[in-house]
């Protein structure tokens, strides 16, 4: 019996294939999981916080029921708002200063947010999973051939 | 982030995290007493999460009005937790924990990608079928699925050292058991159909590379069966375009052609190089034949879409199978070389023997 060749291929191991995810194109997943509201029961830096919460924050939970909504106390503090995503990041936006337009905003910017690190859009070239539509410019596949 | 922090955030994610709002009291009297050793770990895996957590998951995957929360708290728990909940607390009943659902679950997602990838690349080869099916519903797919629907902070498991009769459970395994389980609580709620539903937007739409499961040691020889089986003309290699022969790069475009049908296309820096390319984009080109979504026709489809499991009565949906094609040709493969296949007679030899 000849000595066993090493195969020309590698070999594919099954339990080590994976897939990659396309979030959207079939089934959505958002990414905020929860939103927490820390305020403070008695400065009046949290006034418009607590009408807020008081006033808008159950029609919010109603509207978004994948997002756990929490209320803390957080005393002698500024207030502020965090949201936690399905990536383990955290966004805090502090609410002191802002009227119920404003906070209703903060809060909508958070529920929309992917939690993903916000990079500038200037300098990034096309970023795609798929291959371009078109193809790419191929100089021997013109009628003319291209010359140098 | 370094190293360090890297590795401490990854052990993190892989605890049972319990959110301080669900607690009635922190820390627990067990820790701060000194009748026994307290451990942390088992002591998170054992605290159910909260019920909140259980509702915003159903509402996240779309499954908000079917499944209620004490059965995806049971989809949720691995039956690792078992061992450590009869230690710590004999006399509580046990936790549900989603063994069946698992097995029912892996079954059912195994059917569904099965045959939607038989639909969808009919000439697909058998070993690369087999291999598209781990990838689109393995395990490693389910965990990646758990960690995109954010139930891995729910996950409620026990790292197992491995016996003599069974494996280690490790943080795959017991991640990749929830959305199998899901899928069965979808089954089990509503019906087949709605289960595959269910698969097809959370594992048969990942995005998959088939190409690369497709390997050939020898393209040409490959190609040269493939396509007298199908009874064509023999394959002709012909260059198409070239440039910069001599120099020190060169590129040289070579078409395989069946009689006047272009078969597939290579480019390479030398001719060989450039034929080879050709036969594998031929190879290509057929094995990776799609069928359009919209025409894609499964066997499943004659399931009555009534709510129910499969054994209830109802009215069967009409189902139109597709063409059988050729077999692959088995070259080369798993030391198989010595099997002759036998030669399909080609088309006038046939007509002569009629007369």
């Amino acid at each position: 019996m000849a000595s066993r060749l090493a195969p020309a291929t590698k070999p594919l191991f099954r339990a080590q294939l994976s897939s990659r995810p396309t979030n959207g194109h079939v089934a959505f997943i958002p990414q905020v999981r929860k939103v927490v509201f820390e305020y403070c029961e008695k400065w009046a830096s949290s006034a418009n916080t607590r009408s807020y919460l008081h006033r808008h924050l159950e029609d919010l939970a109603r509207a978004h029921p994948h997002v756990e909504v929490v209320v803390k106390q957080r005393n002698y503090k500024p207030p502020i708002v965090r949201g936690f995503y399905l990536n383990d990041n955290e966004k805090v936006i502090g609410l002191n200063g802002f009227e119920i337009t404003g906070i209703q905003n903060k809060v909508q910017l958070l529920l929309d947010s992917s939690g993903a690190k916000i990079k500038p859009l200037k300098r990034r070239t096309i970023e795609s999973t798929t291959e371009s539509a078109r193809g790419i410019w191929s100089g021997l596949h013109v009628d003319e051939t291209f010359k140098i | 982030m370094g190293h360090a922090q890297k590795r401490l955030a990854s052990t993190a994610a892989r605890l049972a995290s319990v959110p301080l709002s669900s607690l009635k009291s922190f820390p627990p009297k067990q820790a701060t007493s000194s009748e026994a050793i307290f451990n942390a770990e088992h002591w998170s895996t054992l605290q159910p999460p909260p019920t909140s957590a259980f509702s915003a998951l159903a509402h996240r995957i779309g499954l908000g009005s079917a499944i209620g929360p004490s059965d995806l708290q049971q989809a949720c728990t691995h039956p690792s937790v078992l061992s450590l909940h009869a230690q710590h607390r004999p006399t509580d009943p046990p936790p549900a924990v989603n063994g069946n659902l698992d097995a029912l679950g892996n079954s059912l997602l195994g059917l569904f990608a099965t045959e939607h990838l038989n639909a969808t690349y009919p000439h697909l080869p058998t070993r690369a079928l087999k291999a598209a099916v781990s990838a689109y519903v393995g395990p490693l797919t389910c965990a990646s699925v758990a960690k995109e629907m954010g139930a891995a902070s729910l996950l409620r498991w026990h790292r197992t050292p491995p016996t003599s009769t069974r494996p280690a459970i490790m943080h795959t395994d017991a991640l990749s058991s929830i959305p199998r389980a899901l899928t069965a609580l979808v089954y089990q709620h509503r019906s087949l159909p709605t289960a595959r539903t269910f698969a097809q937007s959370f594992f048969l739409s990942r995005e998959v590379n088939l190409r690369s499961m497709l390997k050939f040691r020898d393209p040409k020889m490959n190609l040269v069966e493939t396509v007298h089986k199908f009874g064509r003309e023999r394959p002709v290699s012909r260059l198409l375009k070239e440039t910069g022969r001599f120099s020190n790069s060169p590129v040289f475009v070579v078409g395989i052609f069946s009689g006047a049908d272009k078969l597939g296309e290579g480019f390479g820096s030398s001719l060989k190089m450039a034929e080879y390319r050709a036969a594998e984009d031929s190879l290509h080109r057929l094995y990776l034949t799609q069928t359009p979504p919209h025409l894609v026709r499964v066997p499943t489809s004659t399931f009555p879409m009534t709510q129910g499991d499969v054994f209830t009565a109802g009215e069967e949906g009409a189902y139109v199978p597709g063409e059988l094609g050729e077999t692959e040709v088995l070259l080369g493969s798993a030391g198989r070389s010595s099997i002759v296949q036998p030669k399909r007679q080609s088309v006038s030899e046939e007509e002569v023997e009629e007369l």
